[in-house]
């Protein structure tokens, strides 16, 4: 058994002609918060579907919390939680009935399962909805009680598909911090979003999916170092054109002038900022702030989806005449 | 973290808590849904008083009563309806994210399925007991003696039980709850209709009677019959399913059990994937 709560080999899957999946490999480690992130079609419902034994791939393996997803699904069962990306609460039952009948399912038995679901209703704030049809509930109870399901049975791995897709952003944070919490028990989660300040709030890794192909992975620094180079903007007291152009000159050829402020490129980093700072002193002008600034994980996101999205399909090998 | 550890149970016993607790869930959900309870009390009501007094007033039966006669046909019929609504029900069921749900949850295949059959049959109790006491308004009575009379209910719910599948899988092919609801009716309404349910079958075509005949509901009513003292006259000559109608009831229900249960069971670990 390895250090990894998830790790896939190479997945694949189609449906008839659509590749949702090409070739997808994942090591997460226990214990962290791994993001899978891309945009609407990219592939990642179909993974978390393969690696929670809903779908089974045309190629590849994978093994969660130790066990192969095909041969030992039921194991594999064992130790996962789902929240899927549609939701999978009964309408018809309470929220307490719910998470009962999914505690039963999960061998807790009737009296565990009763507290466990007063527990995590308490938990996720729905004491009082937890009397309550679930047909009643507005969008985020719904997503804060599908989550509660999933964790009836402590799970060692935890799927999240697209948690606060549709969510205002109330109920967005609100799911956060669920979220949060459970990371801070312990529990390994593979979450999907198209969202990358969820990413970048929420995950230790992230693991960027197109067309059914990992482009990018990383912690979100990495991720964004691996893009661009970090810049130094400088920021004047006021928008004085003289002592704008006069930081722009002293700062090199590649520096531009945005606002009040001014950026160049800090190819050194930290060493880079200490030099203008040094600079600066010299030049006399007022400052009002100098900083490094990362690009955004939206750049990250754009420039690794758009090289692979702007590829032309991948010239065939030449064949010898 | 670990998780909660779990009493240890043998797999069978595991399977049979499951399929416990999927039947739970589905009486549950039966409860809460009086419109369907209501509706299916209402129908087999309206069946006995307007088939019994529409027919019954233009059919005679040779030294009998037509209520007597029609019973048994209705009790078979309703039957058939309640497996058609299962397959309605099922195909809801899959295009719900609550059967994603389960199926990621470490418990038998067959569970949530045999809690759908069998609470069906739970379910169908209420109509089936209104529509005995509206039987016995109208003069229906079983002639044999109360013992029979349950061993005729028994078959007819062991009937039921065997067509529920059948329902079941006419669900789990079918697309949508629509598509369910085509697929399922037509079978229904040839069965239900063509067959002894409401006229002895010697007086039709040749071709229609020889479906009629050989037609397991007729078989299954003519069970209903014999066990309730209704039965007038002999069966057609040569057909061996109307001669033994209680060996063919019982028979043909074991043999879609056992049968339709593996291939349900298999199509719904399959659906989805
Ligand atoms: N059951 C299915 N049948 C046909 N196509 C599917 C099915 N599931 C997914 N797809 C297709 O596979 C691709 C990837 O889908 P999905 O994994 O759901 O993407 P994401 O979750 O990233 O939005 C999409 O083009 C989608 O239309
Ligand atoms: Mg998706």
């Amino acid at each position: 058994m390895s250090n990894f709560a998830i790790s896939a080999q190479h997945l694949a899957r189609s449906f008839g002609e659509t590749h949702a999946l090409v070739d997808v490999s994942l090591d997460i480690p226990a214990g962290s918060v791994c993001a899978l992130l891309g945009r609407n079609g990219a592939g990642k419902t179909t993974t978390v579907r393969i690696l929670t034994t809903l779908l089974d791939p045309d190629d590849g393996h994978a093994q969660v919390a130790g066990f192969d997803i095909a041969s030992q699904a039921d194991r594999v069962r064992e130790r996962i939680g789902v929240t899927g990306q549609t939701a999978t609460m009964d309408e018809l039952l309470t929220g307490h009935e719910n998470l009962e009948i999914i505690g039963r399912f999960s061998h807790l038995g009737a009296a565990v399962s009763r507290q466990r679901a007063d527990e995590l209703l308490q938990q996720f704030d729905l004491v009082d909805a937890g009397r309550m049809l679930v047909k009643k509930y507005s969008g985020g109870m719904r997503r804060r009680l599908d989550l509660a399901a999933s964790l009836i049975a402590n799970p060692e791995v935890l799927f999240l598909d697209e948690p606060t897709t549709g969510l205002d952003p109330v109920a967005r944070s609100e799911m956060w911090v669920a979220i949060r919490n459970l990371v801070a028990r312990g529990t390994t989660v593979l979450l999907t979003t198209q969202y990358l300040d969820e990413a970048d709030q929420l995950a230790d890794t992230i693991v960027v999916v197109d067309r059914g192909l990992v482009v990018a992975e990383g912690t979100p620094e990495q991720l964004k170092a691996s893009i661009g180079r970090p810049s130094v903007v400088v920021t004047l007291v006021d928008a004085d054109p003289a002592a704008l152009l006069k930081v722009r000159t002293a700062l090199g050829a590649d520096a531009v002038i945005r606002g009040r402020s001014v950026s160049a490129p800090a190819a050194d980093g930290l060493e880079s900022l200490a030099k203008v700072v040094t600079l600066l002193e010299e030049l006399g002008v007022p400052i009002h702030e100098v900083g490094l600034e990362h690009p955004s994980l939206d750049e990250v996101f754009s420039a690794v989806t758009h090289r692979i999205g702007d590829h032309s399909p991948v010239a065939p090998a030449e064949i010898p005449a | 973290m670990s998780a909660i550890a779990t009493p240890r149970q043998s797999s069978v016993q595991r399977g049979l808590i499951d399929a416990y607790n999927a039947t739970r869930r589905y009486l549950i959900r039966g409860k809460r849904q009086p419109d369907i309870i209501f509706g299916s009390v209402l129908f087999p009501v309206i069946f006995v008083v307007l088939f019994g007094y529409v027919f019954g007033s233009s059919i005679s039966v040779p030294g009998g009563n037509y209520h007597s006669y029609l019973m048994s046909g209705l009790f078979a019929q309703s039957t058939l309806f309640a497996s058609s609504q299962v397959a309605v029900a099922v195909a809801t069921d899959m295009n719900e994210g609550v059967i994603d749900r389960f199926k990621t949850l470490p418990i038998a295949r067959s569970s949530i399925l045999i809690g759908r059959s069998i609470s069906t049959i739970v379910l169908g109790l209420p109509a089936l007991g209104v529509m005995i006491l509206c039987a016995l308004a109208v003069g229906w009575r079983p002639e044999n003696g109360i013992f029979d009379a349950i061993l005729g209910f028994l078959l007819i719910e062991v009937f039921a039980f065997a067509l529920s599948w059948l329902g079941i899988l006419a669900g789990l092919i079918a697309k949508s709850s629509q598509a369910a609801d085509v697929i399922s009716s037509i079978p229904v309404f040839l069965l239900g209709f063509v067959s002894n349910v409401f006229v002895d079958t010697s007086k039709m075509p040749v071709w229609l009677r020889v479906f009629a005949d050989w037609n397991p509901v007729s078989a299954v009513v003519a069970a209903g019959r014999n066990l309730f003292g209704n039965t007038i006259g002999p069966p057609p000559a040569g057909v061996w399913s109307l001669e033994h109608p209680e060996i063919t009831t019982i028979g043909l229900a074991l043999i879609i059990i056992v049968v339709f249960i593996p291939i349900c069971v298999r199509r719904y670990s399959r659906t989805s994937r």
